[in-house]
C-alpha cells in the first residue's frame, strides 16, 4: 500500500523533471540563436569604431592640406593684384561659411531643464529644451543680427539641421547634452533684446519653467564648423 | 518499513533539490535572454552610427580629393597667372555655391502651403494663417534630410537667414523682405524622396499641418532652379582667430 503511493509521488516527481530539464533545453537552443547575434553586433561596434577611425584619418589629412593650400593660394597670388582680390574674396567666403576658428563681442545663453513644480499644476509648465526650442532661439539671434553662432562644440551653418534623438537634442549630427550653450557674435546690446522682459527668452524658456541665463561678452569664441560643403544634387548654373 | 520510508525521503529530496536547480537555471536563462533582447535594440542604432560615419567619411575624402587637386595646380601652374586665376575663380564658385551666392539646379521637391479653404476643413479643424515657425519647422526637416538648397518664395534661405512674424497675422518677413501673403512656395534640392518624406512621412510635419487647417502638397521633379540670394554677407564683429 505505502510502496504503491511511494511509486506514484516518484513517477509525478520524475516526470515534472524531466519537463523542466525539456524546458530548459528548448530554451538554451533557443538563447543559441540570439548568441549569432551578439556576435554580429561586436562585429558591428568593431565597424563602427573603425569607420569613424577612417574619417578622423582622413579629417585630419583634409586639415592639413587646407592649411598648406592657404599658404601656396597666399604664395601664388601675392605679386599680382588681381590674383590677390581673388584670395581675399575666397578668405573671406570661407570665414562667412564658418570654416575657421572666430572670435568677436556678441553674447552667450545657457540653456537648461528645469524642474516640475506638481504644486502648481500649470498647463504651461515644460520644463525640458526641446530641439524645437534651440531651433527658435537661433532664428531669433540671427534676426538681433548674430553673425555666428555655436552650440555646444557645434557651430551654426547653413547647412546644420537641430533635431531630437529620443532625448537627447543632435547638431551637425552630433549629440548635444544639457546645459546647453549657444554663444554668438554679434552687436551684445542688439543681442540683448532676447533677454528683455516679455521677450524670446521669457516666452519659451522662462515662462515654461525652463532655465535660460542670458550675459552679454566682449570677447566670445567659436569653433569651425566640424563638416564639410559638399553638394551631389545641386549643380551651378551661371 | 523504516527503511522504505528513508528512501523515499532521501529520493524526494534529491529530486526536489534538482528540480530547484533547474528552476534557478532556467531564471537565469530568461534574465540573460531579456539583456539580449536590449542589445538587438541597440544593432538597429549601431547600424545608424555605421551609416552615419561613413557618410561622413565618403564626404571629407571627397573634399580631400579636391583640396588636393586644387594644390597640385597652383604648385604646378605658378609660372602662369592664368592658369592660377582659373584655379582661383573655380575656387570661389565652390565657395559662392556654399553660400548660396549662385543660382542652382537639381533634383529635388516642391512644397506648397495654404490655408484651407472652409468646405476642406475636417472636423475639429479651422482656419490658422501659416507662421513663421511653421516654415522653420519645414525648412531645418528639409536640411536634416540633406537638402542642398532651400528658397521660399524664391528667398534664397542662407546661413544668416531669420524668418519672423510682422504683424498679428499674414506678414512674415525672411531675408529682411516681407512676403505679403500666406501662401508659400517652398524648393528644396536633394534627394526627392528623403526630402518628401522628412515632411510628408509618417509622424512629419505636413500632418501637423493638416490638423492646424493648412494645406500642404508636394511635387518632386528632377530640375527645380533655385535663384541666389541677391543680399550682400558682411560680417562686422567677427574676425577670424590665428
Amino acid at each position: 500500500m505505502n510502496k504503491k503511493r511511494e511509486i506514484i509521488i516518484l513517477t509525478i516527481m520524475c516526470f515534472a523533471l524531466s519537463i523542466a530539464i525539456a524546458v530548459q533545453i528548448k530554451t538554451v537552443k533557443n538563447n543559441g540563436t540570439t548568441i549569432g547575434s551578439t556576435q554580429s553586433e561586436s562585429n558591428l561596434k568593431a565597424q563602427v569604431l573603425k569607420m569613424k577611425e577612417k574619417y578622423e584619418k582622413e579629417y585630419e589629412w583634409l586639415e592639413e592640406l587646407t592649411n598648406e593650400l592657404e599658404t601656396v593660394r597666399q604664395n601664388v597670388s601675392s605679386h599680382n593684384d588681381g590674383l590677390k582680390e581673388l584670395e581675399d574674396k575666397i578668405k573671406k567666403d570661407n570665414l562667412l561659411l564658418g570654416n575657421s576658428e572666430v572670435k568677436g563681442q556678441g553674447a552667450i545663453i545657457t540653456l537648461n531643464d528645469g524642474k516640475a513644480d506638481f504644486n502648481l499644476l500649470d498647463i504651461d509648465q515644460d520644463p525640458l529644451i526641446h530641439a524645437e526650442n534651440v531651433l527658435q532661439v537661433i532664428n531669433e539671434l540671427r534676426n538681433a543680427g548674430a553673425e555666428s553662432i555655436s552650440i555646444n562644440d557645434e557651430r551654426v551653418t547653413n547647412k546644420t539641421a537641430i533635431s531630437c534623438d529620443g532625448n537627447v537634442i543632435v547638431v551637425n549630427g552630433s549629440k548635444i547634452g544639457t546645459p546647453i550653450t549657444i554663444s554668438a557674435i554679434g552687436s551684445s546690446a542688439r543681442l540683448a533684446t532676447l533677454d528683455r522682459t516679455g521677450g524670446t527668452l521669457d516666452i519659451i524658456f522662462r515662462k515654461a519653467g525652463k532655465i535660460a541665463e542670458f550675459k552679454k561678452v566682449n570677447t566670445v569664441e567659436l569653433p569651425k564648423y566640424s563638416g564639410v560643403y559638399s553638394y551631389k544634387y545641386a549643380r551651378n548654373i551661371d | 518499513m523504516k527503511k522504505g520510508k528513508y528512501v523515499m525521503i532521501v529520493t524526494i529530496s534529491i529530486v526536489c533539490f534538482l528540480l530547484m536547480m533547474v528552476i534557478f537555471m532556467q531564471f537565469k536563462v530568461t534574465q540573460k535572454s531579456k539583456e539580449i533582447n536590449i542589445d538587438t535594440m541597440q544593432e538597429a542604432e549601431l547600424r545608424q552610427q555605421l551609416a552615419n560615419w561613413k557618410n561622413k567619411y565618403e564626404e571629407t575624402k571627397k573634399k580631400r580629393e579636391e583640396v588636393s587637386n586644387t594644390l597640385e595646380t597652383y604648385k604646378e601652374e605658378s609660372s602662369s597667372d592664368s592658369k592660377t586665376q582659373e584655379a582661383l575663380e573655380k575656387e570661389l564658385s565652390t565657395l559662392e555655391q556654399a553660400l548660396g551666392k549662385t543660382d542652382v539646379e537639381g533634383e529635388g521637391i516642391i512644397i506648397n502651403l495654404r490655408e484651407k479653404k472652409e468646405n476642406e476643413l475636417g472636423d475639429d479643424e479651422s482656419i490658422t494663417p501659416i507662421f513663421a515657425n511653421d516654415l522653420i519647422y519645414i525648412v531645418n526637416s528639409l536640411k536634416d534630410a540633406g537638402a542642398e538648397a532651400i528658397s521660399i518664395n524664391n528667398e534664397r534661405i542662407i546661413g544668416i537667414t531669420d524668418i519672423v512674424d510682422i504683424g498679428e497675422y499674414v506678414n512674415i518677413k525672411i531675408n529682411s523682405n516681407y512676403i505679403r501673403t500666406n501662401e508659400f512656395e517652398i524648393k528644396a534640392i536633394g534627394n526627392s524622396s528623403y526630402l518628401e518624406s522628412s515632411i510628408f512621412g509618417k509622424g512629419g510635419y505636413a500632418e501637423q499641418l493638416e490638423i492646424s487647417g493648412i494645406k500642404a502638397t508636394v511635387q518632386k521633379s528632377n530640375k527645380i532652379r533655385i535663384n541666389k540670394y541677391t543680399g550682400e554677407i558682411n560680417f562686422k564683429y567677427v574676425e577670424e582667430v590665428n
